[in-house]
Formats: C-alpha cells, structure tokens, sequence
C-alpha cells in the first residue's frame, strides 16, 4: 500500500517530463496508477466485506515510536472508489478538455496525480502523524491547482484562502491529535478507536480541536467561504478536488473517529448544530447564484453539512445512509461538474442567463445532466434517493426530540437541496425566453464518456438497490444494529420517510417555480453573520496588529535586539539556574596564588577596554587580556593551549593594527549623545555575573570524573601512538573536527580576500583617486 | 642628531596634521635608515636585518615544534603560526616585497596545498580498505638516524601547517599589503 | 585527573564573570570598532570558560611526563584549541568588514536597519493621525471568474 502511494508520487515527479513528449496523453498515463488502486481495491472487497483488513506498517523513527501505518478497511474502500475511482475519469476527461497545448498541463496533471496520491494515503493511514502528513499535502496541492500560475488577483486571493483556512484548522487537528494521543497512550487510529480513552477535558478539548479541523477542511460553516472562491480552478480540478474527494477529507475523519467518540460530550452536538446550519446556509446562498459552478460549489457546501451530520450521528441505520450518501454524493457531484464542464468548454459561458436550448442541442448531456440533478435532489430510483430514504428512517427511529430537531433540518435542507437541483437542471438546459438558442460544436466522446459513467452507476445502483446493501451494512457494523436492521431498498411500503421525501419534493418544485420571488429576496444575510466579510476583517487584522507591534517593538537599532537578547537571557534561563541550581559547598579562593595577580590584571585592561578613547589604546589592551588568558592556560596545565593562544592573539593583533591604519585614530563619540550608558552597563553586568554564577553551579554539580577524557588518556599511547594526548586527539581522535577547522581558516582567508580587494574595485576609477586621495583621507581622519 | 618627525609636504597643498600613527610607525633617528627608499617608505635597517637574521631561525623553531607535537607539546597549530610569525616580521620589516621574496607561491596556492595534505591524508585509508582517518604507524630502521617511528596523523599536522602559514601569508597579502594599495600613499621626502 | 573538588575557584569565576560583562557591554556599543574587540574578548572568556571545564589547574597531559592522576582534561582543551583558532579566523573577517565599511561608508558605526525604521515611521504617522489603517480595503472579491477559458478554448 505504501509502495502505490509512493509510486503516485513518484508519477507524479515524472510527469512534468512525459507531457513533454506526450502533450495532453500525460493525463491518461497518470491515469493510470489510481486505476492500479482501483484495481486492487476491488481485488481485496471480498476480504473486506468479510470483516478482515489489510494492514502494512513501516517504521522509520522506532526509538521514538513513529512508524507509517496504513490499513485498508471499508471506510478506506469506501473512499478509495471515490478517491481513486473518480481520479481516472477525471484526468481521462482531462485529456479532450484542456488545450493539447497548453502550458499548465504538465504542472496539473503532475499536481493531479500528486494529490491522488496524498489522498490515497490519507484514506489508507492508520497512524494520526501519517494522516496528518497527507492531510496536509493535499491542502498544499490544492493550494497549488487552485492558484494555477497566480496571475491573476482571484486565483491569489482564492488560493491563499483556501492555504490559510485549512491549515489553520490542520494545525489545531495536529493539536488535537497529540493530545488524543497522549490520552489514549497510542497514536494508532484502530487501536483507539477500539479502546478511546475516557472522556475528560482532555479528551473533549482534544476531540473539538481535531473537529476543528475536519469542519475546515469540509468548509462548514463559518469557514466554508473558501470552497466557493476555489472555484477558480479549471472544472476538472474542482470536479476532483473540491467536490469529490478533498472536502470529504473532513467527514472521512469524522466517520473514523465516530465508533469510539459519538457519545462524548462535544461530539454530536457540535456536529449536529454545524452541519444542519451549514446544510441550510449552503442551499439558501446556492438559489440565488446564476453561474452554474458556483451553484454547484454552495450544494456541495451543504451537502458536506449533510454528510457530517450523518457520519457523526453513531446509529446503525444512520450509518448506513452516511455510507451511501458519501458514494451517492461522488457520483452525482461528479456527473454535474463535469456536465458543466463540458458546457461550458462547448458553449464558452456558464452562465444561466446566457444559456438556452441546450436540451435540444445536446439530448445526451441533458439526460446525463438530469440524472445526475434528480439523484442530488432525492427522486426515487436513482441512488441518491436511497440515501436520503435511509436518513429520515434512521433519525424517525429513536424518537428522541434531538434526532427529531435534526430530522427537520435535514428536511428544510433537502428542500432547499431539491430547489437548488431543479434550478440547476433549469439554468443549465432550459429554454429562456429572450435568449437565443445556443449554437455550440457537439462535444467529443471522450468529454461525454467519463461524465456518463457516474451518472450510469447512480442509476444502476439506485435500480439495483442491493448491490450496495452490503457495503452499506459491513461499514454500520461498529453500532449495534437492533432487532431489524435496515436495508437499502427503493420501497419501503408507505412509511413516513416516503412522505417527508414527498414533502421535501413538493417543497423543491414550488420553491423552483416561485423562483422570482425567492431571487428578490436577494440572499440578504446581516453583515456580521456574513463569513466572507469575517475572514477578509481578519486577515486584515492581523496586519494591521502586526504593523504595530512591529513598528513599536522593533526598533531597529542592533543594541536594543542585543540588550533584549541578553536581558531574556538573564531572566529566563538565570532564574532557572537561581532557582534550581545550587551553589557548591566549599568554594576555593584560588588554586594557586599567580592566579591573583594575572586575574586583577586582566581586569583592568578589560575595563580599560571600556573606556579606551583611542582604537590603538583598546587594541593594545586586548592584547594584554589575551596574553594573561594565556598566562592562565599556562598556569592550568595546558601547554599546547597557551602556545596556540599566546600566538593567535599575537596574529590578532597584527590584523587589528593593519586594518587600524585606515580608520580614525579616535572612537567616535556619538554614543554620549544618543543613549545614557547605564543600561547598557547594567544590562552587561547582569549578564556576566549570571555567566560567574552559572560556571560555579555548573561545575559543582559534576558527579564523576568524565569517561572520555580518560578514555583518552589511556588509548593515546597505543592507539594514536602519541604521547601528547591534546595533539592525539586533535590529529587523530577527532581528526575530523580538525579538517573542519582548517576549512574555517581557508574561508574566511578567502572571505577577507574578496571583501579586501573587492574594495579596490568598487573605487575605481583610480585616476581621479590620485586628486582626490588626500582631501578623502583628510575627511576621514578628523 | 637626529630630525624632527617628517613632515609630509606635498607641493602646493596645505600642510596637513599626521597622525600618531605615522609619527610612531616612521623611523626617526638617522642612522637607523637606509639611504635609498623603496615603494615611498623609509627602510629601517635595524629591523631589516634583525628580520633577516631572525627568520630562519624562527622556521626551524616552527619546524620542531611540527615533528615534536606528537609526543610534547607542539603540534601542526603551533608550528604554523610560528612561522606565520616569521613573515608577519618580515613583512613588518621590508612591506609585501619581503614577503614575496621569502615566498614563491601565491598564498591561496600554499593553503590549498595544505588543505588537500589533510584530506588526502584522511582519505588514504581507504585505499587500504580501513575508515577514513584511520591512522597507521610504521616503524622503521634508517642507517644513519637510527629508529624511526612516523605515523600517519604527522602528514594531516602538515596540512595543517601548510594551512595555517598559507592563511597567514594570505592575511599579509591582503589586510597588509591590500589595504596600502588602497590607502592614498603618503608622499614623504627621503630623509637626508 | 582531579576528581575530588572539581569546582570553578571564585577567582577564575569571578574574572570569567567581568570578562563577559566587558564583551558584552561593547558588543552593545555602535561602533564596529568596539563591537569586534567585543567579540574578541568574549571569545577569550569563553575559550576560558571551556578550559575550565575540565577541572582545577593539573600537570599537561602528556603520557610520560606527568601521573595519569595529575593530568589536566584533555578533551576541554582540544576543543578550546579549535575555538581560539576559529575566533581567530572570524576576528579576521570581521576586520575586513569594518575595513570595508569604512571605506564605502567613511565611518565604522552600526546602523539602524532601514526596513524597521520605515515600519516604525510609518506607525508613528498612524498614531498620530489617528487614522484607522485600511489595509483589506481593497479584499472585496467577488467568486467564479473563467479560469476554465483560458485553458480549454
């Protein structure tokens, strides 16, 4: 399973190059690898369907317990049909309907499969971290198809939307996920679904967090702007990404994690009041849009409210209407856009107001059309009929007034849905008075084809409804089923959900005809309700924050970043060492008498340093510090280190009184001007006595003598065959370390090389430099 | 009898101040110069041939310090930055000339050289099919010197040495003679 | 190698302390002058800090010379070694850079970063106008432009 994740992946790195040669056919062979899945995944339904799995685990950090886990079980065939199945007829469809030679077709059909592939293993992971990985690599291919090649502000606009709403909400689910993790004492997702932890704030905040993300992935409400703003996207693109597979990221999550956690507190109510509220907002803004794709995208919008709701409910026949409508929603979704699609790639608008007589020009498509239009508004026989039946059954069932709440929504919501549908079929293939008849070219077949499938597996499923019974009932299995478990049919005897599906037709139908009234209401919202506003508000906000605690905090000046820098040094780690650290018991004067002298000695020059008016003055004083640092190394029984020092700071020395033939014998004085000195004084003292303070805690908490050291001293005669055991270890032990030193040294002698005789270039031209020299070197020596 | 400090006066412009700088850095009593002068500066012949003296010594002091560091104290760091020492003062004593003379090769010549010895030095195992860096120990009887122990690592305290003196030549080169090139030259009269 | 009272001496620490202060007090300063002879300082100071890592002053640690109880850490000392040469090299650059900034600029002072000045300026005109900043003024977008025209005709 990992191996055709990775090999999408690796396509996909490939494809650039193949549509070099092949142009268009570079969708077809990466139409390929999701029809291997496709393939393989029917190959392994037997197994599923008889309760079994197929588990692959790789580890790739397992001292700290990571390991990719991936698992195929009915959910993630379930998705994979989606995923992979709707996969190969988009990117067949692509092949007639970009330009054959356009320049993005290699970037999308890379990114298409790409994303195949992420979403391939986001159904298939069975490890939160894995999840999460590939979570967020279709947030970023989406990010990547949605902004094509960003040159228009829409595309930006859209594309940085939708970038920042799903990774906000993925950042908190990875929240989510830690804390759930670290709950349940394991981060694989069967075994907490098997065994979840009890319910606690813990879990609770842990489990809203990771709703979080999967309501903004599946652009629920109040974060659901962003679907309708991908739209900028080519139509196949929003066929795959934002209608068939991507948004349902969300609900695949929350179908997974519902078994264990539909009965913890903030579950379903949240969910419930979410998805029946984005179902409603979504088909209300849906009446009262007139560009077909956008119609399309404000359905989807509410339908991704349906399906959370039916997902997270947690009863058996609920279940089962989650699991059809998930397909039944694919199928008919993608039949639409593609429908749009092709209109509007024959037609060259998508627009209601322009489109007229296409019915007539194209019986195929409009039955097509239809089929797919009737199966989202919920007419009996076609599949999404099934769905919905087995919805309004499975909340009638308990009886309890939660479920009857819901029931209602979900009633208004498919009564909005129908209307939306009809006006769809309406927009798309009617006739409008005043408009002409539209005269477009007969699309090809292979732009017919891949739209005719879904719609012909919508109605061979709805006709047929057992064939999908199975299905349907392996993935309700985790809920107890009760006495007489459901079953997909297409008639129940005359129930009450045949009536509240009559109902909700009827309600369709006259919301559709009275569809002029309805437009002048004008889909008016109070403006702070209004989500698009609330995002746009926000994000300038946060500019606008950030330009203040910039401009306020960041000054700009290079001391006040240091003193900042050194004043958290002395609070956060210097109370810590305060605080936990202690002072040695016995504490030493001196080790031996020199030390005083040379210690007093350094000082002085160091505080000389300070006040040194002249750079020669503060130079020469350096020198003298180095030279007693020296000293000390030699006091200390390190002979090799007092050489290297002693003739390191004689260079140093050399290279300062060089460079100090250029400059102005005096320090400027502008300091006495600009700032008082204390604080700094104050700032540095601070530091340094924290850093005395520390060497005294640190050094007295050593327990042993070190083991290396003495390793050392013991291999050096023998093994390095040295008895400077300093030198063994540079040049031997730790030779590496050696070499990288010396390439330090070349550096930086090429550094000063370059930036030395750039400078002689950078002054050119050096014959005015002869007249000038002495007037430019008087300036500078004031 | 010697002179006041040197005034520079170039013809038809202002007197101008030197600075504490150059009244230190100019010789100033008579018989410490040398008649002629070279590139616009005095010579100081005391420095000159004290350098003269001083710097082969100082190199086979550098020398002794390379072969002695394995077993006292010393070592490829040592050595090289005594030698490096060598040329600052020589450098010190006659300007980038001096340097050039003792020298032949350009110095980022000399550190590439110095470079390559180590990693070739730390790379040679393998050819014997042990781990980089591994070092080995030959133990040999010479006719006239008697017992001789070398072991590997004294080829990568060469590099090092090599490097170090070639970074030092380097720094003469370019912070030294570089920023001269650059300054406007003094113009100053030969002294007597 | 001294294993029974391994602490730093107060004079050691004391002189560490008052080094640091000492760098860090002209790494605070503008002239790039002083902020390299900062940096060369608190390199010493922590060249020390390093050797003293090892313990209270001992015999070198050279096998033949001194008992294997006396010697000082070795390992403290290689690294030290390496750190004095490394300051070394970037003490170098450093100068080349004051170098060059002096000659390009005439003066060897640090600056304040343009970009935070103008962010800071910019501010400051904010507060005292008292204007509210429209950033997202011009965010109204509106949906479904044709993306699909440009790809498919």
């Amino acid at each position: 399973m990992l191996l055709l994740v990775t090999a999408h992946l690796v396509l996909a790195a490939l494809l650039p190059t193949v549509s070099r040669w092949l142009g268009r056919w570079a969708f077809a062979v990466g139409a390929i690898l999701p029809a291997v899945s496709l393939g393989w995944a029917l190959t392994s339904l037997t197994e599923v369907l008889a309760g079994g799995t197929v588990d692959e685990s790789v580890a790739w950090a397992p001292v700290l317990g990571l390991t990719f886990t991936l698992r195929l079980d009915i959910l993630s065939l379930l998705m994979i049909f989606l995923v992979s199945g709707v996969g190969v007829l988009i990117l067949c469809y692509c092949v007639y309907y970009f330009k054959p030679d356009a320049q993005s077709n290699s970037r999308t059909s890379a990114l298409l499969v790409a994303f195949a592939g992420a979403m391939l293993g986001l159904v298939l992971a069975d490890d939160l971290f894995t999840l999460y990985i590939f979570w967020e690599l279709t947030t970023v291919c989406s990010f990547l198809l949605v902004g094509q090649d960003g040159n228009t502000k829409q595309q930006r606009r859209s594309s940085i939307q939708a970038l920042l709403v799903t990774v906000l909400g993925g950042l908190s689910m990875l929240l989510g996920f830690v804390l759930l993790g670290e709950q349940a004492g394991t981060y694989r997702i069967s075994e907490i679904v098997a065994s979840p932890p009890a319910a606690g704030a813990l879990t609770s905040t842990a489990l809203v967090l990771i709703l979080l993300g999967a309501f903004t992935k599946s652009a629920q409400v109040p974060f659901h702007t962003w679907l309708p703003g991908a739209m900028v996207a080519p139509t196949p693109v929003s066929a795959y990404l934002h209608a068939a597979s991507m948004v349902k990221a969300g609900v695949y999550l929350v179908a997974r994690l519902s078994p264990a956690f539909s009965d913890h507190t903030p579950w379903w109510p949240l969910i419930a009041t979410l998805g029946i509220w984005t179902m409603l907002i979504g088909g209300y803004r849906a009446l009262f849009e007139r560009d077909l794709k956008t119609l399309l995208a404000y359905g989807t919008v509410s339908q991704l409210g349906f399906l959370m709701v039916l997902m997270g409910a947690g009863s058996h026949t609920v279940a089962m209407a989650g699991a059809t409508m998930l397909i039944a929603h694919g199928l008919f979704k993608s039949t639409l856009f593609l429908v749009v699609g092709i209109i509007d790639h024959q037609a060259g608008t998508r627009n209601i107001d322009e489109l007229s007589g296409i019915r007539r020009r194209f019986p195929v498509l409009t039955v097509i059309g239809a089929i797919g239009a009737l199966s989202m508004a919920g007419i009996p026989p076609l599949f999404g009929f099934l769905g919905k039946e087995a919805a309004f059954e499975g909340f009638l069932e308990s009886g309890t007034t939660g479920d009857l709440v819901v029931l209602v929504g979900l009633v208004l919501g498919s009564a909005l849905t129908a209307a939306y549908s009809f006006r769809f079929l309406w927009g798309a293939f009617g006739t409008k008075p005043g408009v002409e008849d539209s005269s477009a070219p007969k699309p090809s077949l292979g732009l017919m084809v891949p739209a005719a499938v879904p719609a012909a597996l919508t109605l061979l499923l709805g006709v047929v409804a057992s064939l999908f019974n199975a299905l349907a009932t392996t993935y309700a299995e985790p809920y107890p089923a009760g006495d007489h478990p459901y079953y997909l049919a297409l008639w129940h005897g005359f129930s009450l959900p045949l009536l509240l599906s009559a109902v909700v037709v009827a309600s369709g139908v006259g919301l559709h005809l009275a569809r002029d009234r309805v437009v002048r209401l004008g889909g008016w919202l109070p403006d702070f309700l209004q989500a698009q506003p609330g995002y746009e508000r926000t994000v300038a906000g946060l500019d606008t924050v950030s330009y203040a605690v910039t401009g306020r905090f960041q000054a700009g000046s290079l001391p006040t970043y240091l003193a900042i820098i050194l004043l958290t040094f002395v609070l956060v780690p210097g109370s810590a060492v305060l605080t936990g650290g202690s002072m040695p018991e016995e504490l030493r004067l001196w080790d031996s008498a020199v030390q005083v002298p040379v210690a007093i000695l350094v000082l002085t020059a160091a505080i000389a340093v300070t006040m040194a008016k002249r750079r020669m003055t503060a130079v020469i004083l350096t020198g003298v510090v180095g030279y007693g640092i020296g000293a000390f190394f030699v006091l200390d029984g390190g002979p090799d280190l007092a050489l290297a020092q002693f003739l390191v700071e004689t260079l140093t020395l050399v290279a300062f009184v060089f460079v100090l033939r250029r400059l102005p014998s005096r320090f400027t004085q502008v300091e006495s001007t600009r700032s008082p000195r204390w604080p700094k004084v104050a700032v540095s003292v601070a530091a340094g006595a924290l850093v005395a303070v520390s060497a005294l805690v640190f050094s007295g908490a050593r327990q042993a003598p070190p083991e290396a050291s003495e390793g050392f001293v013991e291999a050096a005669p023998e093994g390095a065959h040295a008895n400077n055991v300093v030198n063994a270890i540079l040049v031997d032990f730790r030779a590496f370390d050696t070499v990288g030193e010396i390439s330090v040294l070349a550096v930086a002698a090429t550094g000063v090389a370059s930036l030395i005789l750039a400078t002689r270039r950078a002054r050119r031209p050096s014959a005015a430099e002869e007249t000038e020299g002495p007037r430019k070197s008087r300036e500078v020596r004031k | 009898m010697s002179e006041g400090p040197p005034r520079s006066q170039p013809s038809g412009e202002k007197k101008r101040r030197t600075s504490l700088w150059e009244e230190w850095d100019t010789p100033q009593e008579h018989w410490l110069l040398v008649g002629s002068h070279r590139d616009g500066r005095e010579r100081s012949l005391l420095l000159e041939v004290a350098a003269r003296i001083i710097f082969p010594t100082v190199l086979v002091l550098s020398l002794y310090l390379l072969f002695a560091g394995h077993n006292r104290s010393g070592g490829g760091f040592s050595g090289g930055l005594v030698a490096g020492q060598a040329f600052v003062v020589r450098y010190l004593a006659g300007g980038p000339m001096e340097v050039r003379a003792a020298v032949g090769l350009r110095p980022p010549v000399i550190i590439g050289a110095g470079l390559s010895l180590a990693v070739l030095t730390g790379l040679a195992p393998i050819f014997w099919g042990e781990a980089p860096l591994t070092s080995a120990y030959v133990s040999m009887t010479l006719p006239v010197l008697g017992d001789v122990h070398v072991v590997s690592s004294l080829f990568l305290d060469m590099g090092v040495y090599l490097l170090i003196v070639g970074v030092v030549c380097d720094l003469l080169r370019t912070l030294g003679a570089g920023i001269e090139e650059q300054s406007p030259r003094p113009r100053r009269r030969p002294s007597g | 190698m001294n294993t029974v009272n391994v602490t730093v001496n107060l004079t050691m620490a004391l002189t560490i302390g008052g080094l640091y202060a000492v760098g860090f007090y002209l790494l605070l300063q503008r002239s790039l002058m002083r902020i390299i002879i900062g940096i060369v300082i608190v390199g010493h100071a922590a060249n020390m800090f390093l050797q003293l890592a090892g313990g209270p002053p001992g015999r070198s640690p050279i096998v033949g010379v001194s008992p294997a109880e006396e010697m000082t850490d070795p390992l403290p000392q290689a690294m030290a070694l390496t750190a004095i040469v490394i300051t070394f090299a970037l003490t170098t650059f450093l100068l080349a850079l004051a170098y060059r900034s002096s000659v390009l600029l005439g003066h060897d002072e640090v600056r304040d970063d343009v970009e935070d000045r103008r962010i800071r300026r910019q501010q400051q005109r904010v507060d005292e106008r008292e204007e509210p900043d429209e950033p997202g003024a011009d965010r109204k977008f509106e949906f479904g432009t044709d993306n699909d025209k440009e790809a498919t005709r």
